[in-house]
């Protein structure tokens, strides 16, 4: 299908280093709209939505705060938390409007020693566009490995 | 297209203002038409020709200064070019609410681009998004004194010295112009150019650690930002020699003229107006109390203990306490632990006569507010400077 001008400036935006360095799609010669496609069948393969997973993402975001960059338990003995704030703001590449705050939420399963990391941009990407970013990109999360870390074995 | 639907738009097109006033050109051009035809006849020779399609429009800043913009431009375009540096994060794309000037009278009515970024408030009082006015006819605003005094410097930078594994501080001596009038506390706007990692020039914020009344240069203490484009390019790419562009004097973030003691509380990058507003505050030989509460996870976290100490030593009120939230098993430490705001609830029970100034992380603000509060510190009293 043709691509109108809207999908082909979006493109531009996600491929290009003008909002984060080295961009939001990493490697991935995918078209975007395939990416957040093969994503979302990841997601439900796994039983999940990206709105769930944004939801658990922004609780643990919010659990996280406190801790100043510490080390909080979310799930005692299982679960880690920190967030870390830097200086600056991030601008959503679909031109919703507002500012992002520079702020790093690491998710640490205690038992694996595996950990994910996002920003609170990443929330909203995953909220609102079902967006993980592209594979190679800095904050690519792999939807399993959320389902993984933040989901399995916590209940 | 029907012919009489393509005249409908040209005429609205043109003619018409986003507030739906007509234009002055509309009204009066029957007249002028008539005008012209008078002068026809009493000439002898045609004039000279002059184009006249680009019609420029008056733009009145804080009802003093003038500046003609050829119509269609956008405001903050129009400013900018006039080296009226409003800051902007998005570059004019209307997304990040930073371009906030209060329009007196033309501007036309806000736009739904800007309502998300505006609040009730701003809306009534007129403040737009200065990136999303298009300057079609003339405007009257208002923009804060400081914005209007904020130039372009260029820069070499001299000395970048390591001070954490992820904070340096850089350097920036001043070349044209060669000094640069700033109030310690307020930041500076620098240019990254494109490079490797970032295929357009950006504008970073970064407030300043230098002293005030030494303004033949400017440091900078800036934090490793994952991705960021700015910070990537000053730790990666720039080195000793090289020419930077830097704006500002930005921002309001000032210590008062008061004599009341003061509670600062910061982290990271944080440390940077402290340092500054320091440096003049030893020029000054304050004896004001200031309680300085610097917080990192671990030591590593922790910077210019060193100087910290000689500013102990020179300003009789001042006191440094750095704060680790968790020190390593490794590291030997025997000061204060925990979170930055749990050592200052240790430290004070009432802090109703204090002042508050906070530079940090949203986090990190949020937290000392509440804390600051909770011991009786008025709202008012609080500064802050907010990362992001």
């Amino acid at each position: 299908m043709k691509e109108s001008p809207q999908e082909k400036m979006l493109e531009e935006a996600l491929r290009s280093s003008k909002l984060v360095a080295g961009g939001f799609m990493g490697t991935d010669s995918r078209h975007p709209a395939r990416v957040i496609d093969e994503d979302w069948e990841q997601l439900q393969k796994c039983g999940f939505t990206p709105a769930q997973t944004a939801r658990r993402m922004q609780e643990l975001t919010d659990l996280a705060a406190p801790g100043l960059g510490n080390w909080l338990e979310a799930v005692p003995g299982r679960l880690q938390v920190k967030s870390e704030d830097f200086k600056g703001a991030l601008v959503c590449p679909w031109s919703h409007p507002g500012l992002f705050a520079k702020r790093i939420t690491t998710a640490r399963r205690m038992d694996t020693g595996d950990q994910i990391v996002w920003t609170d941009l990443n929330l909203h990407m995953i909220a609102e566009h079902g967006f993980f970013e592209g594979r190679g990109a800095f904050f690519r999360i792999e939807p399993a490995d959320i389902v993984r870390i933040l989901f399995e074995g916590l209940t | 297209m029907p012919a009489s639907v393509l005249y409908f738009f040209i005429i609205h097109g043109v003619l018409t203002f986003p507030d739906g006033s007509l234009t002055g050109h509309c009204t009066g051009s029957t007249a002028m038409a008539e005008a012209q035809k008078k002068q026809a006849v009493l000439r002898a020779e045609p004039a000279a020709e002059k184009t006249v399609n680009s019609r420029f429009c008056k733009v009145t800043i804080n009802g003093r200064r003038e500046l003609d913009v050829p119509a269609g431009k956008s405001l903050l375009t129009a400013l900018r070019d006039e080296k009226i540096l409003v800051p902007t994060v998005c570059r004019g794309r209307g997304i990040c609410g930073v371009c906030k000037v209060k329009v007196l009278h033309g501007g036309g009515a806000i736009l739904p681009t800007e309502t998300p970024l505006l609040t009730k408030e701003e809306q009534r009082c007129n403040i737009r998004l200065s990136c999303q006015i298009t300057v079609q006819n003339d405007i009257a605003v208002e923009i804060p004194e400081p914005v209007l005094s904020v130039r372009e410097y260029d820069t070499v930078c001299t000395e970048i010295e390591e001070l954490t594994y992820d904070m340096k501080r850089f350097r920036f001596e001043l070349k044209n112009p060669p000094s640069m009038k700033f109030v310690a506390g307020q930041f500076v706007q620098l240019l990254c150019p494109r490079y490797k990692e970032s295929s357009e020039a950006v504008y970073r914020a970064y407030s300043i650690a230098s002293n005030p009344n030494d303004n033949g240069y400017i440091d900078l203490i800036i934090r490793k930002a994952p991705r960021g484009i700015c910070t990537t390019w000053c730790f990666d790419y720039l080195k000793t020699g090289r020419s930077v562009r830097l704006s500002g004097p930005y921002g309001d973030f000032h210590l008062s003229d008061t004599d009341a003691p003061i509670i600062c509380i910061a982290g990271g990058s944080g440390m940077a107006p402290f340092v500054s507003m320091l440096n003049a505050m030893r020029d000054i030989r304050s004896k004001r109390q200031v309680s300085y509460f610097f917080g990192g996870n671990t030591v590593r976290d922790l910077c210019l203990q060193e100087q910290m100490k000689i500013f102990e030593s020179v300003l009789p009120g001042f006191m440094f306490i750095p704060v680790v939230a968790r020190p390593a098993e490794n590291e030997r430490w025997s000061g204060q632990t925990g979170l930055v705001t749990e050592a200052v609830q240790r430290q004070f029970k009432d802090l109703s006569r204090h002042e508050g100034y906070l530079c940090g992380g949203p986090g990190m603000i949020d937290a000392s507010i509440k804390v600051l509060k909770g011991l009786g510190m008025p709202d008012e009293k609080i500064y802050y400077d907010r990362f992001a």
